[in-house]
């Protein structure tokens, strides 16, 4: 039997059981994943620690994971980050099950690489896929004024047909801009006057206008969302960025932590930015400046790879375009962390099976409705039905549209099989990890009780030691290389400490010194997060 | 007498014990004009205090002063100490959470110290000006003063008492690793002299590029190439210190570094844009005390934070990239402050950060400015103007101050050291309260000049009135009421940057006392142009207050009664008005 084919059983074992013996048929709330995440702790206490890094303002612990065989700081480390965005719930279970996929199936990637897994970010957010009235939330519950008119919460949604959904409505008026798609009435479009079309729709979130200021639905509870929250490319004064950026506790509180382990390389970002399905580009002008808005050249390089790799695994295929808003949690990871930094939202719906009765759409919602519906997914799309609406007295208006959630989050049957493809994917990362050795020691003997030390720092991984913006942050430690003298042991020439930059894929230093005296002495090089090899050179 | 009558009482006593010892004085002082007359507080303005001293005098003034002064914690340093606020106004007016608010801090670089003085000097002054300088009892009637002497308590009390230059430390006191080894702050300086003072290292040398002058031996002058030179050459060796982690390198890694004036949260970047920036905005646990107090506070209306040195009244933008933040109306208003800032304080110059001193992101005031729309200054204070009151940069002045004016105290003398190291060096140079510190006898000058520039700038906050109300009877039993709002002051309630991404909400002006039909903004009352608020008309919802402008608003209303006009203004104030 292959490696891959009990990859695939264990993640078909996943899909019926997440954590417990009992199969689950949905994603879970924060009250049931942090049972689960405590259960789990619990069966592996030799290499999980579970703890709580901050509540958030509605009431949720933030979970934070350390996964490792013997002290976590021991080895390199890698961050998963889930529930960045407060609609992909599916982001939340991948980085949870592959907790457990790492501790069931892979405890040997523990002896080298140290992994820090926080399976939500914002339960806040993602707590309303439970709750009566569903809609995808991104604001956590950090009570907001959105539209910066001294009230707060003001005008939330309604759920004006009683479905317990928050859909569209679309008002029938000749100065609205929406008309129905050709091929696939249900779904609005925007008309195009430059192609003789005229709207015919108002299109709006479905609610009330409850403040009367012509904007609807703009202000309901809550909150700042995770991923708008963070420095780079901050979106200041806009709805869920917060007034400043890091302004909430749980952003507060991840950052806190990840500053402090010295031995993180890599964060692994379940969201909406995807740089893996296709590598982010290298833009010379962008990169050149003092804010830096381009990869730089090396990681676009570095990139590339681990894209190829990905691609690999899970297609490109009906790939959603990557989504950059500010304030980010994976820009930030690469911008102002230099860490190397993946983001992918784990999951797109395909393009449907072709079928000769309907004609071919490049319409992207279209696709998803077809393909909902070859599917069985459970009710993707509520139908248009005319209400009555106090704002619109004389108008027809008709609730409807796409189901929320439904579009960013596979059927929960489907999760099984995302988890064990990005167990796979991580299998790639972990072997590329970049490993230094010390190798060709060459030992001279000039006489007189002097010895040649001549030793090569060689980095045997397919990463880097640093990313290019690595090399330029603080919060990453240089290659320390120290030499030991013992007692009676004279440096002649060479420095007993010295610090590298980065050292390339399949890179290496030459090291020397001229040392008077006899016995051993001392070798190590490394930093917390490249792993510190050592050696004993007999003079 | 119940209990805490006769316990008050008590206190009145032994608080009036001093104050009758001072009152005896006074027959014996006659007064300077311009300064408290024999206040319930004395304080020396020609010294510096420690955190422990500031927050001592803090607490008097504000038991002194009980009716004036409001004493608050807003946070706690890295090394747990508090971080002192003192709330100053007149209590028995109004309702001092609602008045215009003036915000003043010092000392974020730990080394730039006379920030803290400047701002005791100036609740100081208010609180025993209040009694007889009328400007001090306008100015507390309807504004409230909130002043931070020392948002960095530790690491002032580190300049102070360790081993420093007079730019050192600049950053709090936590420790971060400067040269990427591992280690934090394992690197320091060390006073080798024992002098409390860093100063510098140099070396007898065959090859050196430097002579000792012969006319001024304090004085180290470089060689010109073609230079003879029979005297004895030195080399420089850096600022007294040691290799204390063997690494073969002298003071790499000292306190920090960060710099807490990059860690605000307006276009915040990271150490590698501009080196200083710390983790994320407010990851200094002192300025995140002063955000927190600043969000929880919009009433603040006006700025003002204080550095050394220089003599410069800056404003920003910080950063070249942020230029276009700052338009030309709000452009105005700085210019207007700023150049009275010239006038009251020769020697200093209005400049602006980016363009004049240098171009960086996450300062204070350019959170204060485009974070929360406050017309915010920094202030470098000091100048070697103040010697001889004479502009122009001369290399010579500091030595002939050192000499003369300040009589030799200012110069440690070379001395010789043997250095594990260097061998054999001689220790010595300017001491670190020299050169960026005001010297003791013009610090009380420069702490009055400084305030009453905080003064113009706090008295063209907002102000606010009805100026009048206007009624016209419509018939039919309905009647036109129109008032007048004015700001008789320089700055508007929202400044443009406010305004531009809606910072503070808007000031509310609503009528009580009588049925409202409709209600609107009059933009030209001569020709009856008008934009009227459907919903809600009983409260209007005006964008902006200009400065030294009227706002005209109108309602038709129903039936008898009096209206009652208000104002409710963020930054403007609470105002109320009835109908005569």
């Amino acid at each position: 039997m292959n490696v891959r084919l009990i990859l695939c059983l264990g993640g078909l074992l996943l899909g019926m059981s997440p954590f417990n013996g009992t199969a689950q048929s949905d994603y879970r709330s924060a009250e049931q994943l942090s049972a689960d995440l405590q259960a789990l702790a619990g069966q592996h206490s030799q290499l999980v620690q579970i703890q709580s890094l901050t509540q958030t303002p509605g009431g949720h612990d933030i979970w934070a994971l350390s996964l490792s065989n013997g002290p976590a700081e021991n080895h390199p480390g890698l961050a998963i980050v889930g529930g960045v965005d407060g609609s992909h719930l599916l982001s939340v279970e991948l980085a949870a099950q592959l907790a457990k996929d790492i501790l069931e199936n892979h405890p040997e990637w523990l002896e080298k690489t140290t992994f820090y897994i926080f399976p939500n970010m914002n339960p806040d957010a993602t707590e309303q896929y439970f709750k009566n009235l569903k809609y995808e939330r991104r604001g956590n519950g950090t009570a907001t004024d959105e539209d910066r008119d001294g009230r707060l919460d003001e005008d939330p949604f309604e759920d004006l047909n009683g479905d317990g959904l928050i859909t569209m409505m679309r008002i029938e008026d000749p100065t609205g801009s929406y008309i129905a798609l050709e091929e696939e009435p249900r779904i609005m479009v925007k008309a195009n006057p430059d192609q003789g079309q005229t709207g015919k729709y108002r299109l709006l979130t479905e609610g009330r206008d409850n403040d009367q200021d012509g904007a609807f639905n703009e202000d309901g509870p809550g909150g700042v969302s995770f991923n708008r929250n963070l420095t780079y490319n901050f979106p200041y004064f806009t709805p869920g960025s917060g007034e400043h950026p890091v302004s909430q506790k749980e952003t507060r509180a991840l950052l806190d932590f990840l500053y402090e382990q010295w031995n993180l390389y890599g964060i692994l970002t379940f969201g909406p930015a995807n740089n893996l399905s296709s590598p982010l580009k290298y833009n010379r002008t962008e990169a050149n400046k003092r804010v830096v808005t381009s990869i730089l050249q090396e990681d676009a390089d570095l990139n590339a790879l681990l894209s190829k790799e990905y691609n690999k695994i899970i297609s490109d295929d009906n790939v959603p375009p990557s989504v950059t808003e500010g304030g980010g949690f994976f820009e930030w990871s690469y911008f102002h962390f230099g860490r190397l930094a993946m983001s992918t939202p784990g999951w797109w719906p395909p393009k449907p099976a072709s079928d000769s009765t309907q004609a071919k759409t490049s319409n992207r919602e279209a696709n998803f409705l077809r393909w909902a519906e070859q599917n069985d997914m459970d009710n993707p799309f509520v139908e248009w039905t005319p209400v009555e609406h106090p704002d619109f007295p004389n108008q027809k208006v008709e609730v409807g549209g796409f189901a929320p959630y439904k579009m960013y989050n596979p059927p929960y049957a489907m999760m099984g099989s995302v988890v064990e493809k990005h167990s796979q994917f991580l299998q790639e990362v972990v072997d590329m990890q970049a490993t230094l050795e010390l190798i060709n020691l060459k030992t001279e003997k000039l006489g007189e009780g002097l010895t040649r030390i001549t030793v090569d720092l060689h980095n045997a991984g397919l990463l880097p030691t640093h990313t290019q913006m690595g090399d330029r942050s603080r919060w990453l430690q240089k290659i320390k290389v120290h030499l030991n003298l013992a007692e009676g042991q004279q440096l002649l020439s060479g420095q007993a400490h010295q610090l590298f930059e980065r050292i390339g894929a399949d890179d290496s230093r030459q090291l020397t010194w001229l040392i008077r005296g006899s016995g051993t002495i001392a070798l190590s090089a490394g930093a917390p997060h490249t792993g510190v090899e050592t050696l004993s050179i007999k003079l | 007498m119940n209990k805490q009558t006769l316990l008050r009482l008590t206190i009145l006593f032994f608080l009036a014990l001093p104050l009758s010892g001072f009152a005896q004085e006074a027959a014996d002082i006659f007064r300077a004009v311009g300064t408290p007359h024999n206040p319930r507080v004395r304080i020396a303005f020609n010294q510096y205090y420690t955190s422990d001293g500031l927050a001592a005098l803090g607490q008097k003034i504000a038991e002194a002063h009980p009716d004036l002064v409001r004493r608050q914690s807003i946070g706690k340093s890295t090394q747990g100490q508090d971080i002192w606020l003192l709330a100053i106004t007149d209590y028995n007016s109004g309702d001092p959470n609602r008045k215009p608010a003036f915000y003043v801090d010092g000392n974020i670089h730990s080394n730039e110290v006379q920030g803290a003085e400047i701002c005791i000097y100036t609740a100081w002054y208010l609180t025993e000006g209040f009694r007889d300088i009328t400007y001090v009892k306008n100015m507390l009637k309807d504004r409230i003063f909130y002043i931070v002497p020392t948002i960095n308590p530790d690491a002032r009390d580190e300049f102070f008492k360790g081993a420093n230059t007079a730019s050192s430390p600049r950053a709090g006191m936590i420790a971060l690793d400067d040269d990427s080894d591992g280690q934090f702050d394992e690197d320091l300086y060390d006073d080798l002299d024992g002098d409390g003072s860093i100063t510098q290292m140099w070396r007898e040398s065959e090859y050196g590029d430097f002579i000792r002058d012969p006319k001024d031996p304090r004085r180290m002058v470089s060689i010109e190439p073609d230079d003879v030179i029979t005297a004895q050459r030195y080399e420089y060796l850096g600022q007294e210190g040691l290799d204390n982690d063997g690494d073969g390198r002298i003071n790499e890694d000292t306190y920090g570094y960060y710099d807490p004036n990059r860690d605000w949260g307006w276009k915040w970047q990271p150490d590698y844009v501009q080196r200083g920036a710390y983790k994320y905005p407010f990851s200094a646990p002192e300025n995140r005390a002063v955000s927190d107090f600043v969000k929880a506070h919009p009433n603040i209306a006006g700025a003002q934070s204080y550095h050394n040195s220089g003599g410069m009244i800056l404003r920003g933008p910080g950063a070249e990239e942020d230029v276009s933040t700052y338009n030309r109306a709000d452009i105005r208003i700085y210019d207007a402050i700023g150049e009275k800032g010239e006038e009251l304080i020769p020697g200093y110059r209005y400049l602006t950060v980016y363009k004049d001193l240098y171009s960086v992101f996450g300062g204070e005031l350019d959170w204060f400015y485009g974070g929360r729309g406050i017309y915010t200054f920094t202030n470098e204070l000091f100048t070697s103007y103040a010697y001889y009151k004479e502009s122009g940069r001369n290399p010579d002045t500091r030595y002939k101050a050192e000499k003369d004016l300040l009589l030799g105290d200012a110069f440690t003398p070379w001395s010789e050291y043997d250095h594990p190291q260097y061998g054999k060096i001689i220790i010595g140079g300017f001491k670190k309260n020299f050169g960026r510190a005001t010297p003791g006898f013009l610090l009380e000058e420069e702490c009055h000049r400084n305030m009453v520039f905080t003064f113009y700038h706090a008295f063209h906050m907002p102000h606010l009135s009805i100026a009048e109300i206007k009624e016209k009877d419509l018939g039919s039993g309905l009647r036109e009421i129109t008032a007048i709002v004015q700001n008789d002051r320089l700055m508007p309630t929202h400044s443009s940057q406010d305004l531009k991404y809606k910072i503070e909400r808007p000031d509310y002006i609503s009528i009580e006392g009588v049925e409202v039909i409709a209600g609107m903004i009059v933009e030209n009352e001569d020709f009856n142009v008008t934009t009227e608020q459907k919903v809600e008309p009983e409260k209007l919802r005006v964008d902006n207050i200009p400065g030294n402008d009227v706002v005209k608003i109108r309602w038709i209303v129903k039936g008898r009664g009096k209206a009652t006009i208000t104002v409710d203004s963020a930054k403007g104030g609470y105002h109320s008005q009835t109908q005569e």
